[in-house]
């Protein structure tokens, strides 16, 4: 029995809970558990399946009395890292791709027009004849397309750090006993 | 577990708090009186979670009102007895209790139950 109580109490103070609160807690229980004990009555019967698990015990009575944050749902604690390992893969695929695109001296980026009429809006290198109606396909070199992959390189390194921030701070917040 | 204790752990689950503040409603009572209280009338909490963390919630949620007062020659405890507010729940409890019980009843009152031997 006193196993359980001082079970109870490293657990709280593992979570922060107030020594004055604590020990209110603790000197409840043990008082229970050994009145139970002098009746006959098992911690099981006083305590459920609850008995088997004093760290959890210990934490769902202190969340529920509101002293400590209560611990995500299991199914939040499963999707949140999901979550974070898609944007994290996401962001390192952007960023390697912008690199090799910088990396690499070919052309990166065509753009195709359907109208020879409408080419004029983006600035066509000059051709010698094309028939009225007829499809152009125009390529713009390494030095008009390396901004977008200037840009997509920024986005991935901002995003990497964002994800990093992420990581770390998850950590930091998960409440302690939770151990998935 | 088995579906039968399991299925009664679920439906406990739900208005164990209901039973805690009818048995603190007869009179102030702290944890291990509710229990054996609950005993008495045939509802062992085991399979169940403890009151513990329940009695925690009524009590951060303004539903029961808390002392401390020395038990029969024993440790000062922790009274607990239902505020306003928790009468309030707990008469709105009982009457969807009762609703949900009835229309649960006219469902499975055709049953037939044949208990084998």
């Amino acid at each position: 029995m006193s196993d359980f109580v001082d079970q109870c109490r490293r657990e709280w103070r593992r979570l922060g809970v107030p020594d004055p609160l604590a020990d209110e807690m603790a000197a409840d229980l043990a008082s229970d558990l050994g009145e139970a004990e002098a009746e006959g009555v098992s911690a099981e019967e006083l305590l459920g399946s609850s008995a088997f698990d004093p760290r959890s015990f210990a934490a769902s009575w202190a969340a529920e009395r509101g002293i400590i944050p209560e611990p995500p749902s299991p199914g939040t604690r499963r999707r949140r890292p999901l979550v974070l390992v898609a944007f994290t893969a996401l962001a390192a695929l952007t960023l390697i791709v912008a690199a090799l695109l910088l990396l690499t001296g070919q052309p990166k980026v065509s753009l195709v027009r359907t109208r020879a009429a409408h080419a004029g809006v983006l600035p066509v290198p000059p051709a010698p004849f094309v028939p009225p109606g007829t499809t152009r396909q125009v390529l713009l070199h390494a030095n008009t397309s390396a901004p977008v992959e200037w840009i997509l390189l920024f986005l991935a390194v901002v995003a990497l750090g964002f994800a990093a921030w992420l990581w770390s701070n998850w950590g930091r917040s998960r409440p302690p006993g939770i151990s998935t | 577990m088995a579906l039968g204790a399991q299925r009664r752990t679920e439906l406990l689950r739900g208005v164990l708090d209901l039973c805690l503040l009818a048995v603190m409603d007869e009179g102030p009572a702290y944890g291990y009186e509710m229990t054996r209280r609950l005993r008495d009338r045939g509802l062992a909490i085991v399979g169940e979670g403890s009151i513990y963390p329940l009695l925690g919630r009524l009590e951060r949620d303004g539903l029961v009102e808390t002392y401390r007062a020395a038990s029969d020659g024993g440790p000062p405890r922790k009274y607990y007895r239902p505020s306003s507010a928790g009468r309030l729940a707990l008469g709105l409890g009982v009457s969807e209790w009762r609703a949900a019980r009835d229309a649960v009843d006219a469902v499975l009152a055709p049953v037939k139950v044949e208990v084998a031997s």
